[in-house]
């Protein structure tokens, strides 16, 4: 389990929330649900009366012997076969039937997770990590899915075999009965105590794995640099005195949930031997049959199981509504702010781009843009420089709408971005981020993926603009070679490239670009740097600039500085200048 | 699986006590219904109370028994699969401390922490269960069959027939459900990998408005995963409707021969239901065992996994004690080194020979792949030698006692590796002594003091598990710390400056003077502008040394070095460089 699995074995907060969600969300499947518990019930009813004909058929053995009445016996026999094979068909259409509504009900949940990761706002995830919403995607919808057939199946089986079991032992024998109905609660009684201290320990034992899972992933993660500061005997201490930890809890963990069967079997035992006991006292002064002896020790066998079964169920349902609580939660996540009505359009874009006193901060206490104005005309290429934290991603992602400012505008062409539509605005812009995510599927269908229908001239065109035409020539499938995030076929620049070529490929009238700064070879680097000076040529665009040769050729640099433009102008004059950008510059490029 | 057994041999007479308590739990057990037999043969039909209140009480005993070796059992085997698991994640995490560079690359990260935690709580499992189950079982089918027999000799033939339907069942079912779970568990990969893709493009699928496209290539995984489940569904769930047939009808088929059987023997009257009984014991114990080695493929998965590891030998042994006087300065030099991947054809580095002297600078330089990475790599022997010699202080790096070796160099990665904790405990990493003064001073030479003070708890401050809740420039600037707070006589940093950005770049590496003016200091970089000052440059392409010198010199006569920094500077100042380099 990864380190993400130990939150889905938390404590409910809010269960009430969690079951009214959940309930609410099985409602549309009501019908095949009600169709199986009816099974269910069906099911169990047959396979009662199984003991109960073969004790009979023992009775009349008896009752006829030493002429056995092998007409009667049959009947009882085909009797009991017609029971049990019918209970059994009965069975299999439950479980079939819930099993469809399992499946259908997971791919639901699973598709209502991919819609909300689509509409909940990109400050959503700066605040949730990744591996934990995909957990909700796995983990949770795994377990509530299970945990919800296993007990629509268990408790209606139980109830049903509970009732129909304790009717048939009072007509073969009240007092009997009685003994049976002392001795099977006490056990559940106590089994469920001990169930409640293994519960327990099973959280300690999870939690205990969760710390100790991420010791080993720390540990190794930072292998080189323990080696380096000898670190490893401090290391493996404090690993082996978790692993230690986790053992002991585990232990216990076992122990009590093992410790169940041996007390059930005493119980058990105990109820067999009375029943033997008294039983044969019955039959001896007869009042009672063998057959009916016989019928009920294996009533007794049955009366057990559905009790600890519906024992258990605590259990079941605290995992299934903290599962049903971490979906549900995720799923009432506030959404993005629905696009402005009626939105307005650009029919032909200038690419004049005005930032208007534009205010933001993430977290709505420390400002990270404060009054940033700044007016770009059509075809300007804008280079941003400035110290890490400046806020020049910031820009970025409110100039996307990934954002929306706190106060001012963000204005296109003359036209407030805020009232056009989200996706009209992304249209807008063609990005190349630091970050080369691509998807795992081949090269041209990672090229394209800004627009779907463009052909393969278009494609090997981009690709040639960009300087990759042969890169990719040279991998073994060509265009058609699969490639993916994490994969090695291609190397970090060269994935850069692949950006460039795939925002070219849309062909949009802006452009954003985030330079990278490191891990880059230098020839597949000076690729790079071509394309950038390529496909910036004539377009508004923004780079968020970390090569001299970038800034120098830039029209205008904005240069920020604590979420503000401290200055602007070209290379020259803001070297002339000599204030904060001068600074900059020589602290880097010049000559001492 | 069977090979990782051994580690079971310190718990021994824990394991052999497990043994005993539960044969004496199965036949106690299973004495119980030979006692009821007696009950109606002997004490009901002969209307013979004392022989139901002896055999009862007897009964009682041997339950009271049973319970109990079925608790000392159960201790036992908890106890016993606990521990014996812990000590084989002992032993795996003490092995992968062990392990070199190469090893880890050859595994990789991620799957050396899989086969820690996930794999061997596999074997966990499987353990806890065989020790409870699997000695339980098949004493239950032996004893079971030779109560049974005994009971109703004629009745035999019944066993086997039930014992035959659950098998071949149970491996029909299997048989159509198996070849499908590998297919399943693709899909299952193939839905999270599209749902983490959404995650990490999140801003890209945005940026090219693709929410649909991307929702449509998860619906189309997503149903066929459904399909796939409802069909493995559909046989899977046929298990026990056709256990439960099983079960009713050996059980119907004992009372009809057994009463049958009436006319030669009336004592089959008792023992036609303790018959049923031993039957279904024996039935109950091959399902579990048949369900169990359906489970033993996907743990020796495991065992194999966890094998693998343990049985690598380390390949870079230290000496126990430095032997030999080291120069008083500090110094590295490479002999004539030549690296090359365990199996692999070609070079990683070529005859590589240079010194680094203290007080001075060198710094490598190259493309990716051109070896720069694993040359530094060589010095705290991460990777060993394939020839040549690497010496430190003069004397040769296999003299060495590790933490000797080690106290020697700071070491600064790549990619900032930070441990949880607080930031003052990250910065002492390697050098638990020092005073809280070293320590802030160590994060202003590193340029971290600034953003650490900032913070709410300053250098009190908690670290998340790997950083996490410290920006990339940050976490690597708290690295370099370390490395200065430890104050080694030889400075690595493998390409520690490309995070940060150019201003700090530039600052760091002034602060950094002062302390290094007794130390060697090997860079690795990217950016010209980082070395540009260095004393010595090694310019490295292919694994080979192309060029050694200055700045200057190497812009004179290097070719790789002239286009390594053209690419980088504007024409007009790479002819300015150039300029200055001819003059």
């Amino acid at each position: 389990m990864g380190p993400h699995g130990k939150e889905s074995a938390g404590k409910v907060k809010n269960s009430r929330f969690a079951f009214k969600e959940f309930s609410h969300s099985i409602k549309p499947y009501w019908i095949s649900i009600t169709f199986s518990v009816l099974l269910a019930v069906g099911s169990a009813i047959l396979g009662l009366f199984t003991p109960k004909l073969l004790g009979d058929m023992t009775n009349i053995a008896i009752n006829s012997y030493p002429n056995i009445n092998w007409g009667e016996i049959s009947s009882k026999a085909i009797t009991v076969v017609i029971l049990f094979a019918s209970s059994a068909i009965l069975q299999y259409a439950q479980a079939f039937v819930l099993a469809v509504v399992s499946a259908h009900y997971t791919k639901d949940l699973r598709e209502k997770i991919i819609d909300k990761i689509a509409r909940l706002p990109i400050s959503y995830f700066d605040k949730h990590k990744y591996g934990d919403i995909l957990s909700r995607m796995t983990n949770d919808v795994d377990v509530l899915t299970t945990s919800m057939s296993q007990e629509i199946a268990d408790v209606s089986l139980s109830v049903t075999i509970l009732i129909g079991v304790m009717t048939m032992m009072l007509t073969i024998s009240v007092p009997l009965s009685l003994v049976a109905f002392i001795v099977v609660p006490i056990s559940v009684v106590v089994v469920g105590r001990i169930a409640n201290f293994a519960h327990k320990y099973f959280r300690e034992q999870q939690a205990t794995l969760g710390v100790l899972n991420s010791k080993i992933e720390e540990d190794y993660a930072g292998l080189i640099i323990i080696k380096s500061n000898s670190f490893e005997g401090a290391a493996t201490s404090s690993f082996g005195e978790t692993n230690d930890k986790l053992a002991r809890a585990t232990t216990k963990a076992q122990i009590f949930s093992s410790l169940s069967f041996p007390v059930t079997h005493i119980f058990t035992n105990l109820g067999y031997i009375a029943i033997c006991v008294m039983g044969g006292m019955f039959v001896i002064d007869k009042s009672l049959t063998i057959g009916g002896v016989q019928a009920f020790i294996q009533y007794v066998s049955r009366f057990n199981r559905p009790i600890t079964e519906i024992a258990s169920t605590t259990t079941t349902i605290q995992s299934l509504l903290a599962a049903s609580e971490r979906i549900f939660e995720f799923l009432s996540e506030p959404e993005e702010e629905p696009d402005f009505e009626p939105a307005l359009t650009i029919p032909s874009i200038k690419g004049e781009v005005e930032f208007r006193n534009v205010c933001f901060s993430y977290d709505g206490v420390t400002p990270i843009i404060k009054d940033f104005s700044v007016k770009v005309a059509p075809g300007t290429n804008v280079a941003i420089v400035g110290p890490t934290g400046a806020g020049k991603t910031t820009i970025i992602n409110l100039l996307m709408r990934f954002y929306e400012p706190d106060s001012g505008d963000i204005v296109i062409d003359g036209v407030p971005i805020k009232e056009i539509k989200r996706a009209d605005v992304r249209q807008l812009f063609g990005m190349v981020l630091q970050d080369t995510w691509l998807f795992s599927g081949t090269v041209d269908e990672n090229l394209r993926y800004g627009r779907k229908d463009a052909s393969l001239s278009d494609i090997k065109a981009a690709a040639k603009f960009c300087n990759i035409e042969h890169i990719i020539e040279a991998l073994p499938h060509g265009y058609k070679t699969m490639i993916s995030e994490d994969s090695d076929n291609v190397s970090a620049g060269e994935k850069q490239l692949l950006t460039i070529a795939r925002a070219m490929v849309a062909n949009p009238p802006m452009l954003i670009l985030d330079e990278a700064t490191s891990n880059v070879d230098t020839r597949t680097e000076h690729l790079i740097q071509e394309s950038f000076e390529k496909i910036t040529h004539g377009r508004t665009s923004f780079v968020i600039a970390h090569r001299l040769s970038t800034i120098r050729n830039a029209d205008l640099i904005l240069v920020m500085r604590d979420g503000r433009i401290v200055e602007q102008g070209n290379h020259e004059t803001l070297l002339k200048a000599n204030g904060f950008y001068a600074e900059l510059y020589n602290s880097q490029f010049a000559e001492n | 699986m069977f090979k990782l057994m051994r580690f079971l041999k310190p718990y021994w007479w824990q394991v052999i006590i497990l043994l005993l308590a539960t044969g004496g739990q199965v036949y106690t057990t299973l004495q119980l219904p030979a006692l009821m037999a007696d009950i109606i043969n002997n004490g009901i039909v002969e209307s013979d109370m004392a022989t139901v209140w002896k055999d009862g009480l007897l009964m009682l005993g041997l339950a009271t028994i049973s319970a109990l070796a079925s608790f000392i059992s159960s201790y036992f085997s908890a106890k016993v699969g606990a521990f014996f698991s812990r000590d084989i994640r002992a032993a795996v995490f003490q092995k992968v401390l062990m392990f070199n560079l190469a090893d880890i690359k050859n595994y990789s990260t991620a799957s050396l922490i899989t086969r820690t935690t996930n794999d061997v709580n596999q074997i966990q499992m499987i353990v806890t269960m065989m020790l409870s189950m699997l000695l339980r079982a098949p004493l239950f089918c032996v004893l079971g069959l030779v109560m049974a027999i005994q009971t109703a000799p004629e009745m035999s033939w019944i066993v086997a027939v039930g014992i035959g339907a659950v098998v071949i069942s149970v491996i029909i079912i299997m048989s159509l459900v198996a070849p499908k779970f590998k297919v399943f568990q693709k899909l299952v990969d193939k839905v999270t990998l599209i749902t983490r893709e959404n995650l990490t493009g999140l801003k890209v699928i945005r940026a090219f408005n693709n929410e649909s496209i991307e929702k449509r290539k998860f619906t189309r995984t997503n149903d066929e995963l459904t399909k796939l489940l409802i069909f493995v569904d559909r046989i899977l769930e046929l298990q026990n409707p056709l256990i439960n047939i099983i079960f009713n009808g050996t059980t119907l088929l004992c009372s009809w021969i057994g009463i049958s059987l009436l006319d030669q023997n009336y004592s089959y009257l008792g023992n036609m239901t303790a018959f049923a009984e031993y039957v279904t014991f024996v039935m109950m114990s091959f399902l579990m065992l048949s369900l169990f080695f359906i489970m033993i493929p996907r743990a020796n998965v495991s065992a194999g996994r966890i094998n693998e590891i343990l049985k690598v030998a380390p390949k870079i042994h230290f000496p126990k004690k430095t032997r030999g006087v080291p120069n008083k300065k500090a110094s590295v030099e490479f002999r004539k080194v030549s690296f090359a991947y365990p199996d692999a054809a070609e070079k990683v580095l070529d005859d590589i020979s240079f010194t680094a002297e203290a007080g001075k600078t060198t710094a490598f330089i190259g493309s990716t792949g051109s070896g720069k990475s694993t040359l530094i790599n060589l010095v705290p022997r991460f990777y060993e030698a394939t020839s040549g010699e690497i010496l430190i202080d003069g004397i040769d790096i296999k003299e060495y006692a590790k933490d000797d070796l080690m106290q020697k160099i700071g070491l600064v990665p790549q990619r900032g590796v930070l441990f949880s904790g607080t930031v003052k405990s990250n910065i002492k990493f390697g050098a638990p002594n020092a005073t809280d003064e070293q320590v802030r001073k160590a994060a202003e030479i590193a340029q971290a003091d600034g953003f650490i003070t900032r913070l709410p708890n300053g250098y009190g401050s908690h670290i998340t598990q790997g950083g996490t809740n410290v920006s990339g420039g940050q976490k690597q600037r708290l690295s370099i710390a370390r490395a200065v707070c430890k104050n080694p006589d030889i400075f690595v940093f493998d390409d520690a400056f490309s995070a940060l950005d150019m201003k700090t770049d530039a600052r760091l590496r002034e602060a950094l003077k002062p302390i290094t003016s007794d130390a060697v200091v090997l860079i690795v970089a990217q950016r010209v502008s980082t070395i540009k000052d260095a004393d010595q440059i090694v310019v490295l392409d292919k694994g080979k040394m192309v060029g050694k010198g200055t700045h200057q010199e190497l812009l004179g006569c290097c070719k790789v070095y002239q286009s390594i920094v053209k690419s980088q500077l504007s024409d007009a100042e790479f002819r300015k460089e150039m300029h200055g380099a001819t003059r």
